[in-house]
């Protein structure tokens, strides 16, 4: 004999199936609180494998609408891409400041703490989508996956999504002109003067941890 | 943008990545992710921290449901394959992994001591619930691609999945119920009509049927 769970699980799957979009909080809430559990995870238990229904062109509308959907592809079509949205999310769910994360880092790394405040400026950077995703050491990656609890290849998966990850597109090859050459001569001169002069201060650990790449 | 079934955008998806071509290959991507968003956040609000337990409070259901589907997004730098019952283990996972993580963050002053809840964060150590099954999915596939003829490997590797673990559910009537379920997506009715029973037995089959597919599929050892 079947019961008002079984019927309503097979509802479920009915309305999945036909894409109607079910929700499992509409359909938990008809049984009674003692079964809410079970039926919970009957429903979860159809849900890992169920095919994906075809959706309607007003389903799709209606999904990519979703707040939550929107605000994750919006992410990443950003130049930065899905990590910063990521790490603030992963970060204020933990209760944890970037000073806080800043210090796990700079002790794990065996750097002085004294570093720490610079590291919270990089992650500060990061979460604000100002600095590239691929030039992020891996031990930073390493480390923040486990202060944050989250595999270290979604993280790093984060940073690879988004338009500092896909290649520029190639530069146009053109033919200098005879001017070209003194027009750019003092450009260039500016350039080397630049890279010539000493910085306030020296390039550090944290900086190459931030800036040096993978 | 027309719907188009995830077997069909995972294929793109691998195809643009060999090809090189990422901005295609991260469209063809985000299409599947919005096409598994219902998945994402009903398995948020179905997921259970132990069996018949608590779950994520309801008032947490859409900041881990945002969580999860942002790592569902993520998760395109590492998937490449073509399967749509490897994406769903895949993403399950994902998804679970989101959800327990909701259930830690009150440990966070706990995570830096020995035996802490970091242990499943091994760097290349990442395992799955569904890794067994696939194991042994992936050992069959070998074996009878071995076995068969060339025509006959060729269907073999087209089985998904979810064919493959419905197919080992011994018992006859919950199999034939899933099949019709899972591989013709048919609605309860039309299974009770078809197999001549009511569709209170429809009810029965399907459930349990489920549940063992569900067991065959987490905890098969190879």
């Amino acid at each position: 004999m079947s019961t008002d769970r079984d019927r309503i699980l097979s509802e479920f799957v009915d309305a999945w199936s036909a894409g109607a979009r079910p929700d499992v909080d509409e359909y938990v809430a008809r049984v009674g609180e003692d079964e809410r559990a079970e039926l919970s995870a009957e429903l979860a238990a159809f849900l890992r494998f169920a095919p994906t229904p075809e959706y309607s062109d007003e389903a799709l509308d209606a999904i990519r609408a979703d707040p939550i959907v929107a605000e994750a592809l919006a992410a990443s079509s950003g130049r930065a891409g899905l990590l910063p949205s990521l790490l603030t999310r992963l970060r204020e769910r933990l209760g944890m400041s970037n000073a806080d994360v800043a210090g796990e880092l700079v002790r794990t790394l065996d750097l002085p703490q004294d570093r720490a405040p610079k590291a919270a400026s990089y992650l500060a950077q990061l979460e604000r989508g100002q600095l590239e995703p691929s030039r992020i050491s891996g031990r930073v990656f390493e480390v923040l996956a486990k202060v944050l609890g989250v595999p270290r290849s979604e993280l790093e998966g984060a940073g690879d999504v988004g338009g500092w990850a896909a290649p520029g597109a190639p530069a146009a090859a053109f033919r200098a002109s005879d001017e070209a050459a003194d027009a750019a001569a003092p450009h260039l001169d500016l350039l080397a003067r630049g890279l010539a002069t000493p910085g306030e201060s020296a390039r550090d650990e944290v900086d190459d941890l931030f800036l040096g790449g993978r | 943008m027309p719907f188009e079934p995830d077997h069909v955008l995972l294929g793109k998806f691998v195809d643009a990545h060999e090809r090189g071509d990422l901005a295609a290959a991260s469209d063809h991507w985000e299409r599947l992710a919005v096409n598994n968003f219902d998945r994402v956040k009903n398995t948020v609000k179905g997921f259970r921290f132990s069996p018949g337990g608590p779950g994520i409070p309801q008032d947490e259901h859409g900041s881990a449901a945002s969580e999860a589907f942002l790592r569902v997004m993520a998760m395109s730098a590492g998937f490449r394959k073509r399967e749509t019952g490897r994406f769903y283990a895949a993403l399950a996972t994902c998804v679970e992994n989101a959800c327990r993580d909701f259930g830690r963050k009150e440990l966070r002053h706990q995570k830096r001591s020995a035996g802490s809840v970091d242990q499943r964060f091994e760097a290349d150590g990442e395992t799955g619930p569904f890794d067994a099954a696939l194991a042994a999915y992936d050992a069959d596939l070998r074996r009878q691609t071995e076995e068969a003829l060339e025509a006959e490997a060729a269907r073999q590797n087209a089985e998904s999945l979810v064919a493959w673990g419905i197919a080992q559910i011994t018992n006859d009537n919950y199999r034939e119920v899933l099949e019709l379920t899972y591989l013709k997506k048919l609605s309860g009715e039309v299974i009770a009509d078809r197999l001549g029973v009511s569709l209170e037995n429809v009810y029965q089959r399907r459930r349990r049927g489920i549940l063992e597919l569900e067991r065959i599929l987490r905890e098969h050892r190879s």
